[in-house]
């Protein structure tokens, strides 16, 4: 059980994250004082990169227990394997399923460590490339916030009530834990499931068009213009990526209606037994 | 992208240096061209890229070099010109925008940079395997490397244990190659089901026995198969003095080329040619150790 101490941030991760923020502004700053030319591609993918820092610096300054390093690990396993089976199929990939689930039923840390992880551990078999970074963040900040919406948000509002029982009206439609408070109303508890896939795949589906479109779209053309930025160039790319990012969508939400149940119940249980990452008992 | 590494068993002789010079070169092939749009200098870097990584790859990287990157090379090209009407010489007007030379030459030249970007990230794929990643950044991230060590090695894993599930569920009449095909897709959905609940309850046991063998304790050590023999210092030598020249002297500027309004090229001066030179030097250092050794290689055999 990970104590009120254990989560506390020690100052040392603290401030290299504040540090790292603030080294954003300054790399933008460089670009424009010293280099005229204005590369936009070298400022955006530095500030990529360091933007993945605190992350890394909250996750490594915690000292993750073995489990959970263990279970990260099977989980990007997975996900690197799924991407792998559907190698032949250009776009239609269970990656960001995979990755919003983990960030659903692990949280939002290591819903970003699962997608970013699966984003690099991948790519030693697809192969690395400037875009990489790229594909790291994008990954990571779906899990993210797949963590902050269907994990901890919901926790605080899904809270007990003071009696200490948890009635139906008081357990939270997002909170994927907390099925069996429903008691054995077995039309509610199927209604709430329902509602939550829906919830899932409407934010699986937006999150992939509009988040991971938008970010490796941005790349690209940062990529094909290194120098400048044309507002037309940017929107010619995002209308010819409008198929491509739709067949990600799609296949995203495909991904989730098969796997959100079964994969949520299956990680639910492990950490109902094992005691696994403040899971309530 | 695709996967290239020496054919016929033998291995690449610059992969056998320290992955720190590995990484080192590559941050470098890579960084210089992106940071010094300079025709000649990238021109130097795409050559360099294709030869080293047709070395390595043989056939499979020529093709790729066509069938891929000279695709998007063309694309990058063909990108610049059409969204971007800067520079003062328009040699043509398409849909009522003028399409300038200096577009067409900034494309090209951006299109070089991608070329020779991608090319260097397959050799960097054959050369800088996960394990001397891992090696290089298992001080600074440990739970991370960690994570992506054993997520490389469960990969192979889990592909035995389907194997396994598949073998098992036959044995008892539930055979995922027979059957109409919803019970096939049906089997092999609770093969999957079975896998991941496998893999989920294997990974907790795999913890508890980190943590009984003192995982987290302090005093870790790493395994390393490295280490910084007398060649790799020569190497590191050869490669601090050619980088720290060559950026010297293209920090500064005398390697400098404006694209706009009008495409102006510095005339070359000693500096810049020591700069083009050192470029050249170290672009070709890798490949220059790997073809050296092969005429070892011939000639210790035609001795013998």
């Amino acid at each position: 059980m990970p104590g009120p101490e254990k989560r506390r941030l020690s100052n040392r991760t603290k401030v290299a994250a504040v540090l790292v923020i603030l080294c954003i502004p300054l790399v933008i700053a460089i670009n424009i004082l010293f280099f005229e030319d204005r590369s936009y591609y070298i400022t955006s993918f530095v500030i990529i990169a360091l933007s993945m820092v605190p992350f890394a610096l909250v996750f490594e300054g915690r000292k993750p227990q073995a489990r959970e390093l263990v279970v990260i690990a099977v989980l990007v396993a997975l996900t690197v394997a799924g991407r792998t089976a559907f190698f032949m199929v250009p776009q239609f990939k269970p990656v960001v399923a995979m990755v919003i689930i983990a960030g659903a039923s692990l949280g939002a840390e290591s819903g970003f460590v699962v997608g970013a992880l699966s984003a690099f551990v991948s790519n030693f078999i697809f192969g690395q490339g400037p875009w990489t970074p790229w594909q790291m963040f994008a990954f990571g900040i779906i899990g993210f916030i797949a963590g902050l919406l269907f994990y901890q948000l919901a926790a605080s509002i899904g809270a007990p009530s003071r009696d200490g029982s948890m009635r139906p009206e008081n357990a939270s439609y997002l909170k994927w834990y907390d099925i069996n408070r429903l008691g054995s109303n077995v039309r509610a508890r199927r209604r709430v499931e329902r509602l939550r896939i829906l919830v899932l795949c409407v934010f699986s589906g937006t999150a992939t068009f509009v988040l991971y479109g938008f970010l490796l779209d941005t790349a690209a053309v940062l990529m094909f213009t290194s120098g400048e930025f044309s507002w037309t160039g940017l929107v010619a790319t995002y209308v010819s990526g409008i198929p491509m990012n739709a067949v990600h969508a799609s296949a995203t939400v495909c991904f989730l209606l098969l796997l959100a149940k079964p994969m949520i119940e299956k990680l639910e249980r492990v950490k109902k037994k094992y005691g696994l990452l403040g899971a309530q008992a | 992208m695709i996967r290239i590494g020496r054919e016929g068993g033998r291995k690449s002789v610059f992969a056998g240096y320290h992955p720190l010079l590995n990484f080192m070169f590559f941050g470098y092939a890579v960084s210089v061209p992106i940071f010094f749009l300079h025709p000649l200098l990238l021109i130097i870097s795409l050559a360099s890229a294709l030869a080293y990584s047709i070395y390595l790859g043989g056939r499979k990287a020529a093709l790729f070099g066509l069938g891929f990157v000279l695709p998007v090379m063309l694309l990058a090209a063909a990108f610049n010109p059409l969204f971007f009407h800067r520079g003062e010489t328009i040699i043509y007007y398409f849909y009522y925008n003028p399409i300038t030379l200096e577009s067409i030459i900034y494309g090209l030249c951006n299109a070089t940079m991608i070329g020779s970007v991608i090319l260097w990230f397959t050799c960097y794929n054959a050369i800088m395997t996960s394990d001397k990643f891992i090696y290089l950044f298992g001080r600074l991230v440990p739970a991370m490397s960690l994570i992506i060590a054993m997520a490389l090695r469960l990969i192979p894993r889990y592909q035995a244990q389907v194997q396994r599930i598949v073998a098992a569920r036959r044995g008892i009449g539930f055979d995922v190659s027979t059957g109409g095909y919803l019970t096939r897709v049906r089997n092999g959905g609770e093969v999957l089901s079975v896998m991941v609940t496998w893999a989920l309850e294997n990974g907790i046991e795999t913890g508890d026995s980190m943590l009984a063998r003192g995982y987290g304790l302090p005093g870790r050590t790493a395994y390393s198969n490295y280490r910084f023999d007398s060649r790799d210092r020569l190497l590191l030598a050869s490669f601090l003095g050619l980088m720290t020249t060559d950026l010297f002297c293209l920090v500064t500027g005398t390697l400098s080329v404006q694209y706009y309004s009008r495409f102006m090229w510095e005339n070359i001066q000693p500096f810049a040619s020591i700069a083009l030179v050192c470029h050249a030097a170290v672009s070709f250092l890798p490949l220059a150790l790997e073809l050296r050794e092969d005429a070892l290689w011939r000639s210790l055999r035609s001795r013998i």
